[in-house]
């Protein structure tokens, strides 16, 4: 029976301006909804702009909460706003900025719910706005599954397409599957620590050391990330979900949602299985260093074979993300050592590598959107003298493709120069090791990326066809905003270095 | 690196034991059990009933129609134990239960813009 006697809760202190941002994009969720249902169909398209401005809108309060310059915790610590997570705030915000530049055209002229399209972008992205300020395991897993939820939906967007479909379902059903893991590796961790705040964790750990369940716990927990960030062996649902996908929401997968896969993964090991001095690192440090090597030489080698474009960025976005799971096992390798600076700026290393891969595989995607407007085609043969009938976005694809490659001086290089620092930093066998698998692989990485650069200038032009590509304004907005970011960073790394260091 | 070791060995000693476990309960069942094929062993189980000749041809509204049951049906949930002790939580339990409430009528009022709510 339930009580009669009333139970006083002291009103929680609320921070308003910690909150600002999450609170603009919620708001902006709910216009985006209620003009789509007061607009006729045919203007339906514009909630577009309306996402597009609360989005920016939101940047503004991160603006002043970096201005007012000190952390914030909210509930006990359960929620932190501090630089680490307004970086990755803004990062997210803008990617998404740039999925809606994509977007509008693309979902515009085809036959698709357009305002629930960008209400469901806007949900995931206010996931990844918790996601980075999350410090607790159950809100952590909420806030994985808000950005995860919208995302399943918005795979299937092309309703009438077989392929769509099948992308939509494989990817929920991965997800299904990584949340149970997950959870089961979290209830494991609360069996053993009693906690579910990460500060509790980390606390527990370092008075008590790790013990072998923590080690099955952190286990199942990685396995249910690295099916989230789609690391080998859990990645076989990503290209064929990146293929099936409508292709601004798989560039919206591939760079927004698999950071918030990222992001939760250092929040949980770093946070929790990290801090204060390290000790816990052994029960981790291993299952990246595995994830790590294999995604980077499978991705590339599976990468090197494909024959359409989606789908070998799709590969490329497998190892990208082993190369980003380096800097991490380095970080953890370093912790163990006993060496906690270095392996907080090995996790700088890998916050650098993700706004930089950010950047450039969005302004890919763009590139491959603006021109399958003209060829309705993703094949690699597709770009064949691309050169000689749009040598603009020739130019521009070429240096997304270089910049992904890591060839100096694009803001690829930068990212794999960061990486190799941290390996080095670490400095044991098991470090240099690693080390050496990825140095091969950024060679490996160059013919695959170099594929479609030697048919654009080397091919001869398949159709006879001469009228230049028609790029819509958005389009070309996104374009120039990802690739001014590559260009820039390339030649000033210390634009995103100063980020990366102030977030740890 | 030995520590190191040990910790792994709980893995490796876990996921043996899943293998094991699930290997055992069929292995141990498939020893005991009596075998004696008959064709209504066949048959889709329905708790015990025949079952139906019907391929399901299901109107598709009812799915609707089950889902939004399910969203408010949860709400309910939410809102009980906030209702036996609405005192205790004075105005700020209010102003959260408002804005829950909220979204949930904008929900609500999606579906009945987009004609869901509509059976024809």
């Amino acid at each position: 029976m339930l009580s009669a006697a009333t139970v006083h809760i002291a009103t929680p202190a609320f921070d308003w301006h910690a909150f600002a941002p999450d609170l603009v994009l919620v708001a902006t969720m709910v216009v985006v909804l209620v003009a789509d249902l007061l607009l006729p169909d045919r203007e339906s398209w514009r909630t577009s702009s309306i996402a597009a401005v609360g989005l920016l809108g939101a940047l503004v309060p991160i603006a002043t909460l970096v201005h007012s310059g000190h952390d914030r915790n909210l509930f006990n610590g359960a929620y932190v706003v501090d630089h680490y997570a307004l970086a990755l705030k803004a990062f997210f915000i803008i990617a998404t900025y740039i999925t809606v530049l994509l977007s509008v055209d693309y979902i515009r002229e085809g036959d698709y719910y357009k305002g629930e399209f960008y209400f469901l972008l806007l949900v995931s992205t206010f996931g990844m706005s918790i996601m980075a300020s999350s410090r607790d395991l159950i809100s952590l897993f909420v806030a994985l599954e808000t950005i995860s939820i919208p995302t399943f939906v918005l795979a299937t967007f092309r309703k009438h397409d077989r392929a769509s479909n099948e992308a939509g379902v494989k990817y929920y059903l991965i997800g299904v599957l990584s949340s149970a893991l997950m959870l089961y590796g979290m209830s494991l961790i609360y069996g053993v620590t009693g906690a579910t705040k990460l500060s509790d964790i980390a606390a527990y750990m370092s008075q008590h050391g790790t013990v072998p369940l923590v080690a099955v716990a952190m286990f199942l927990s990685l396995v249910g990330f690295a099916f989230k960030v789609s690391a080998v062996p859990f990645h076989f649902w990503a290209p064929d979900t990146y293929e099936g996908a409508p292709t601004p929401v798989t560039a919206f997968l591939s760079v927004a949602s698999k950071a918030g896969g990222f992001v939760a993964l250092i929040n949980i090991v770093y946070f929790g299985f990290f801090l204060p001095n390290g000790r816990a690192a052994d029960s981790w440090w291993p299952v990246l260093w595995v994830l790590a090597a294999l995604s980077m030489t499978l991705g590339n080698l599976v990468a090197l074979r494909q024959t359409n474009i989606v789908r070998m960025l799709a590969y490329s976005s497998v190892a990208q993300g082993g190369f980003m799971l380096v800097p991490f096992a380095a970080a953890g390798i370093a912790g163990a050592d006993g060496h906690p600076g270095k392996a907080a700026a090995a996790m700088s290393a890998v916050v650098i590598y993700l706004l930089i891969y950010g950047a450039m595989n969005l302004g890919a995607f763009a590139v491959v959107i603006a021109v399958a407007r003209r060829t309705r085609s993703a094949e690699i043969s597709s770009y064949d003298g691309l050169w000689e009938i749009a040598p603009g976005l020739a130019v521009v694809m070429g240096i997304f493709l270089a910049s992904l490659a890591g060839v100096p001086f694009f803001a690829g290089w930068f990212a794999k120069f960061v990486m190799f620092r941290a390996i080095i930093d670490a400095g044991t066998g098991w470090a240099i090791a690693l080390g050496i698998i990825a140095a091969v692989n950024s060679v490996i990485a160059f013919f695959y990326y170099a594929r479609p650069i030697r048919a654009m200038i080397f091919h001869a032009p398949t159709t006879e066809d001469r009228t230049p590509i028609v790029i819509p304004q958005p389009l070309f907005a996104a374009i120039a905003l990802t690739v001014s970011v590559v260009v820039v960073v390339g030649i000033y790394p210390q634009v995103f270095a100063r980020v990366g260091e102030l977030a740890f | 690196m030995t520590e190191f070791y040990r910790q792994y060995l709980a893995v490796a000693v876990f996921v043996l034991a899943a293998f094991l476990m699930v290997g055992a309960m069929l292995g141990v069942a498939r020893l005991l059990r009596p075998k004696v094929p008959q064709d209504e062993k066949y048959i889709t189980y329905e708790s015990g009933s025949d079952p139906l000749p019907l391929f399901g041809q299901m109107n598709v509204r009812y799915y609707i129609y089950a889902l939004l049951f399910v969203i408010f049906d949860v709400e309910a949930v939410f809102i009980f134990p906030w209702a036996v002790n609405v005192e205790g939580l004075g105005w700020f339990g209010l102003v959260e239960m408002s804005a829950f409430v909220a979204v949930l009528l904008l929900g609500l009022a999606y579906v009945w813009r987009k004609g869901l709510l509509r059976w024809a």
